[in-house]
């Protein structure tokens, strides 16, 4: 499902692209799933899972928020480097199949990037809506994959870190920390 | 028909009140509006027919198919917001002040009819694989625009690339509110995206004067 969404998109993939691209049968496919939607929900999940796990294990153990937000960054952007298809389906397809899931999605992000600053101690200051924050990202994100350049994805680093420090502690620190973490980017 | 570099004719292109007598117009407006209406999927060629009043004859001269026209319908829409967003851009004052007249071309662009907006942002998706490329293309539109007139003087903003991010934030937030249905409020989103457009270049507080302004 994932490939053929990232390949054809959710509007051009039948259940025959999916049944096939998995060497399983018709009748497998509707015992694990009502229809193309509901597998289409499934496979999303999924994708969002790797995500989210992906960066809680790269951000983990960090002493400051700036420091732990920076890893998990770079983690993410590795992953969809690698597996870009995982973009195209959350960034694109996702979209057009209900606007709602976005959100949905946005809120597996969000109270992470809340957690991280209030186990500093830190009060989570809202500078910038932390969901607008990640519309941005995802917009950046979907920009570099659907040009074709998923492997440029790392060079990002810089604004995904901004993005994700700049609803909390504000523009002028998300700044400082984006250059930061930008000193040996290739960009 | 109108290239990218074309003056808007009137508020909106595909609007009710500036249809052009065309049957081709006709038939854009009528894609557009019943694709924003029932989406993509549920629309058929005898729906923009009736819509628009046109026979089927010509819409097949005109179209190879719905497909088609539908993407004709979404060129010709985010042509005119381009246009409209340039000339706002490329109009008197400070840069500040022409970044301020954009945003309000573009809040007002949209709630002035937000079935067109929807068409616009939302519906491209269930299109297919050409989504992608136009959603590309329109960025990029609209960052060149943005480029082509920026402040000699602003602070540096490296390493971020500051109008994508300005673009980015204008997106995501026309975005969505129209996707949950209140475009027509976005006209008093002014000031805070006056904010969130002009902090990747200005920083916080001179983007903060800025968006404090009347």
């Amino acid at each position: 499902m994932v490939a053929s969404c990232a390949e054809k998109t959710y509007a051009g993939t039948t259940i025959a692209d999916v049944v096939s691209r998995a060497s399983v049968s018709r009748t497998t496919f509707y015992k694990l799933f009502n229809d193309k939607r509901d597998c289409f929900d499934a496979a999303a999940t999924l994708c969002v899972d790797r995500i989210v796990e992906t960066v809680a294990t790269a951000a983990a153990g960090h002493d400051s928020p700036a420091e732990a937000t920076r890893s998990g960054a770079a983690a993410m952007l590795a992953l969809l480097a690698a597996e870009p298809e995982l973009a195209l389906v959350l960034s694109g397809d996702v979209v057009g199949v209900d606007p709602g899931l976005v959100e949905r999605y946005s809120a597996f992000t969000v109270p992470a990037l809340e957690a991280i600053w209030e186990s500093d101690g830190a009060p989570p200051a809202k500078h910038l809506s932390p969901g607008l924050a990640f519309g941005r990202a995802q917009l950046l994100v979907f920009h570099e994959v659907t040009a074709g350049r998923p492997e440029r994805l790392p060079a990002l680093l810089p604004d995904i870190v901004y993005l994700a420090i700049a609803p909390f502690a504000g523009h002028d620190e998300a700044l400082r920390q984006a250059r930061a973490a930008g000193v040996g980017v290739a960009r | 028909m109108t290239d990218a570099e074309a003056l808007p004719r009137g508020r909106h292109g595909l609007s009710r009140e500036t249809v052009a007598r065309s049957q081709r117009e006709r038939l854009l407006d009528a894609a557009a509006r019943v694709t924003a209406a029932r989406g993509y999927e549920a629309t058929t060629v005898a729906d923009i027919l009736a819509e628009a009043g046109v026979g089927r004859e010509t819409f097949y001269e005109l179209f190879e198919d719905r497909r088609a026209c539908v993407l004709a319908a979404h060129q010709e829409l985010l042509d005119d917001l381009v246009a409209h967003v340039r000339v706002a851009y490329e109009g008197p004052g400070e840069w500040v002040e022409r970044c301020r007249a954009t945003l309000r071309v573009l809040l007002e662009w949209f709630a002035a009819d937000p079935a067109l907006g929807r068409f616009l942002l939302v519906e491209p998706a269930a299109v297919g694989p050409e989504f992608h490329a136009i959603f590309q293309a329109g960025f990029d539109r609209f960052v060149a625009v943005i480029d082509s007139g920026l402040d000699d003087n602003l602070p540096d903003s490296h390493p971020l690339p500051a109008t994508s991010l300005a673009v980015g934030a204008a997106i995501a937030r026309v975005y969505g509110e129209v996707a949950a249905g209140r475009t027509a409020r976005l006209p008093t989103l002014l000031p805070q995206l006056t904010y969130e457009t002009l902090v990747p270049f200005l920083g916080e507080a001179k983007a903060a004067e800025a968006a404090a302004q009347p």
